[in-house]
């Protein structure tokens, strides 16, 4: 069961989310805002709408409440009792997180009778909380340490030590991400409010009462969830850790770099915690643009891949045939020879899903020095009508912000959950807070929420944007006031995948022109990779089939590692370049591998589905002799005597602006338009199609092993164990 | 007290001897280049690694010994290029140079004798007791 935000239970405005999906009226529009109401915290007045908390209205006036269980994105429990304040002419203090504030309200954050509430509260919760500090993982960030300190008593009472002993209680077994030492959990429903409201997974929960009550799943059971890692960093004390890192570091040792994620197509914001040149673990960073606070499994945890699998010093094939280790200026020579030797239309450079936007220029700035105009992606996306031309067609045109305003989402032939976990996310906020209905074309997976499901085969898409249909769906759409389409970019790969993408094309701009809101935008094309938009923005083409077919004699990976390439699809003696940074499908087939640097240890352009330019930061050094990609092809075209025109990142950058402006400046997002341009060019692309709509990653084993990271990743390989045990067992 | 010593045309001739000892102009500019200083005395005797020691009682006491290392070495000349042999007379434990002195020990087992190879890449590294932070990728041998 779902608990309903106190706030909506309050309001009574929305009706109930446990009704079927066809009795629901249609998300209406916000009705206009309510007049403010004063009230006074500390004497302090505040205006404010009817219905917030007090402890909303402190933090506006910069007044912090104490609190465990409360958490801005998370329904209100009030179930720690930490955030007790005075209420002038209220008999009983009462709990900030959960009392809406009423008109002429005074709130006394700092009174005797508020500082003793406090302080019993917090007694109590000592009473039942191990002293174990000093072996505890979650010391230094833990909140009980910290309110402790401000609020709690300076004595202890506690004398039951010599009678009962403390409360404990037996661990969990919840998977191989998260650690549990149960003794610690102090209640305050956290990680049950986040995995049945945020991840969709209803497994944990209570059972007993008072000082029996207990966290946990029932039965023993693992978290299947994507975002499970974010339990670890909602959970107010030790209960919850990270199981990878567990004994590795204390916070005050690591070092903290801002960077971006690039294992998925979102570009979530997150630090990197560093000490001694290693990456020990990753956080999310708050970005409300993309991640809000949250970060997918395979973001935080695939980082011990970086450790592993690596490409240390540059390697070439010997007589025999076997790579083997040689210096940078042979490894550079030899490649210099290659591309020097290449005749000029038999060269082709492809690039793969972690390749970043400085290294991409550069390579394919120097590809057409040499007289080649391959330059190819691994994703395939359809060249005809508009192709890549209009930034609008392969972009998330929504932005993954407004999504959660939307009141329609059509999914088509994308398991969002696991293609970009945030983003599913955010579609099961927009279905839990705001009614949003969500239909799906494509196979039937666990999205984490009902959805209509409109069938798996590709005329349903021609149907829909034909207005032939007679699907419910259709009158839904057409009634919709904010309908998002969303087409994964995996459809566009099979023969038909011109035309799919027409008809979505077709169908979100019919819809996107009935609009009120001139300013909404319908059609999404989700991306699968980090690289792919930037890659498109720079001029690359997509897909590698047509450059294959021309026979290349000198084939330059960056980072290729999804086996599009492969060995029997060249010619005889064609030689294999392969830059990146893990032994992978790209190093295996290569004569001369140059080694490169990860997403961690290189400040790089990234830009995500949406079209937003983000850059990493350096976070740790190269390892071995690896060194940074852009620099290694600056380098390379030095020898091959095709000299690139930049030295430092700065003017690399500037290369890219020339290129594209929205590629440096970092954090903004163009609006996107030439929607109808784009529309009218695929009209004659609309041809009957008959396949069926597939996606790759249908279940959650599918989704921790995808880029080269993850798969070097031994965290990454457990989960995917303990899912296909968890799955066999019978609970 | 003659007359050259009150003008000190003693001196002038000492400097005249150490320019002609040392080998002219342009070879004693050079020695002073390299050395910092400019010395006139016997040469007591040459060990195999083409360093000159040399001895002038005219030097006060820890100062009239000396050793020239070998051209060889230019200005990257260090104390620890002087063997063990030739150390003692260097710093005056014994008067007898190594090959005017019959009592010292030679065996066929003794080692040569190496200078301080520290900061080269002749140092010596202990092996790491460590595990190490990144494992390479080692790649699939294709013939075996």
């Amino acid at each position: 069961m779902l608990r309903q935000p106190l706030s909506r239970a309050l309001t009574l405005s929305s009706p109930v989310r446990a009704a079927p999906l066809a009795a629901r009226p249609y998300a209406a529009q916000a009705p206009p805002p309510p007049e403010k109401v004063e009230v006074f915290i500390d004497d302090k007045p505040v205006h404010v709408l009817p219905g917030t908390t007090i402890l909303q209205a402190a933090a506006l006036v910069g007044v912090e409440i104490p609190r465990f269980c409360y958490h801005e994105r998370l329904a209100v429990a009030g179930n720690c009792r930490m955030c007790l304040v005075e209420i002038e002419r209220s008999p009983k203090p009462a709990a900030a997180c959960a009392m809406p504030v009423m008109k002429g309200m005074r709130v006394k954050t700092n009174s005797d009778l508020t500082k003793k509430a406090r302080e019993g509260v917090m007694e109590f919760l000592l009473v039942n909380h191990p002293l174990d500090c000093p072996i505890c993982d979650q010391g230094g960030e833990c909140d009980l340490q910290d309110q402790s300190m401000a609020f709690g008593s300076d004595r202890s009472r506690f004398t039951d030590i010599h009678f009962s002993g403390k409360r404990a209680v037996e661990d969990k077994d919840v998977g191989p991400l998260i650690k549990t030492i149960m003794t610690r959990c102090i209640h305050c429903t956290r990680c049950i409010r986040f995995a049945s409201e945020v991840a969709g997974v209803d497994d944990f929960g209570t059972t007993g009462r008072g000082s029996d009550m207990q966290v946990g799943t029932y039965v023993e059971k693992m978290f299947l969830s994507e975002l499970s890692g974010n339990i670890i960093d909602l959970c107010p004390v030790g209960a919850l850790t990270s199981k990878p890192y567990s004994f590795a570091a204390r916070p005050w040792e690591t070092r903290r770099i801002d960077s971006v994620d690039v294992l998925d197509p979102l570009g979530s914001n997150i630090v990197i915690a560093t000490r001694t040149n290693e990456v020990l673990r990753i956080l999310p960073r708050t970005n409300e643009e993309i991640n809000e606070e949250w970060l997918s499994d395979k973001s935080r945890f695939a980082c011990d891949g970086l450790k592993r699998q690596r490409l240390v010093t540059p390697m070439m094939t010997d007589s025999r045939g076997n790579l083997t280790p040689v210096e940078w200026e042979d490894a550079m020579v030899a490649a210099a020879r290659a591309l020097r030797d290449c005749p000029p239309g038999k060269l082709l450079a492809v690039a793969g899903d972690l390749a970043d936007a400085e290294s991409l220029v550069a390579l394919k700035d120097l590809v057409n020095r040499l007289g080649s105009d391959s330059t190819c992606t691994e994703q395939y996306f359809p060249l005809d009508g508009a192709g890549i031309d209009l930034r609008s067609s392969y972009l998330c045109n929504t932005k993954i912000a407004n999504v959660e305003d939307a009141d329609f989402v059509l999914l088509i032939g994308t398991n969002t959950r696991f293609e970009a976990p945030l983003l599913n996310a955010r579609i099961r906020k927009a279905f839990i807070h705001k009614d949003t209905d969500v239909a799906l074309i494509g196979p039937k997976v666990d999205l984490t929420y009902e959805y209509i499901h409109v069938g798996d085969s590709a005329s349903a898409v021609k149907d829909l944007a034909t207005g032939s249909s007679s699907h419910e769906v259709m009158k839904r759409l057409e009634a919709a006031k904010r309908p998002v389409v969303i087409l994964g970019a995996d459809q566009l790969k099979t023969p038909e995948g011109a035309a799919i993408l027409a008809y979505t094309q077709e169908l979100a701009l019919r819809l996107q022109d009935k609009l009120e809101d001139k300013k909404w935008k319908v059609l999404n094309v989700l991306q699968r990779t980090a690289s792919q938009v930037a890659a498109l923005d720079i001029g690359y083409q997509p897909g590698v089939g047509a450059a294959l077919q021309a026979g290349p004699q000198v084939v330059y990976l960056l980072g290729a590692d999804s086996g599009v390439v492969s060995r029997d699809q060249l010619p005889k003696g064609a030689t294999v370049i392969y830059q990146g940074h893990h032994g992978d499908a790209g190093a295996a087939i290569a004569d001369i591998v140059l080694p490169g640097a990860a997403y961690t240890e290189k400040r790089a352009t990234y830009v995500n589905a949406e079209g937003r330019a983000q850059q990493t930061l350096v976070a740790v050094t190269p390892p071995g002799k690896a060194r940074e990609d852009w620099k290694i092809i600056r380098a390379l075209s030095e020898v091959v005597g095709q000299r690139l025109p930049y030295d430092t990142l700065d003017e690399v950058r500037d290369r890219l602006s020339e290129i594209s402006p929205a590629l440096v400046t970092y954090g903004d997002v163009q609006d996107n338009n030439y929607f109808a341009q784009a529309r009218s060019l695929a009209q004659s692309l609309q041809k009957p199609v008959s396949g069926k709509v597939d996606v790759q990653l249908k279940k959650l084993e599918d989704f921790f092993m995808t880029d080269p990271i993850s798969r070097a990743s031994p965290t990454m390989a457990k989960c995917v164990q303990a899912v296909i045990k968890q799955k066999s067992s019978k609970y | 007290m003659s007359l050259g010593k009150i003008f000190a045309l003693d001196k002038v001739a000492t400097f005249f001897n150490i320019i002609r000892q040392n080998g002219g102009i342009r070879a004693s500019l050079y020695k002073l280049y390299r050395q910092d200083e400019l010395k006139d005395g016997t040469l007591v005797g040459e060990d195999k690694y083409g360093n000159k020691y040399f001895e002038n009682p005219r030097f006060f006491y820890g100062r009239n010994r000396w050793v020239e290392y070998n051209d060889k070495a230019y200005l990257n000349y260090d104390g620890s290029q002087v063997p063990a042999e030739w150390f003692g007379w260097l710093h005056y434990k014994t008067d007898l140079p190594p090959h005017k002195d019959p009592s010292r020990p030679k065996y066929k087992w003794m080692a040569d004798f190496t200078e301080n190879m520290s900061g080269t890449t002749g140092q010596y590294v202990p092996y790491s007791t460590t595990r190490a932070k990144v494992e390479p990728w080692v790649p699939k041998s294709k013939s075996s």
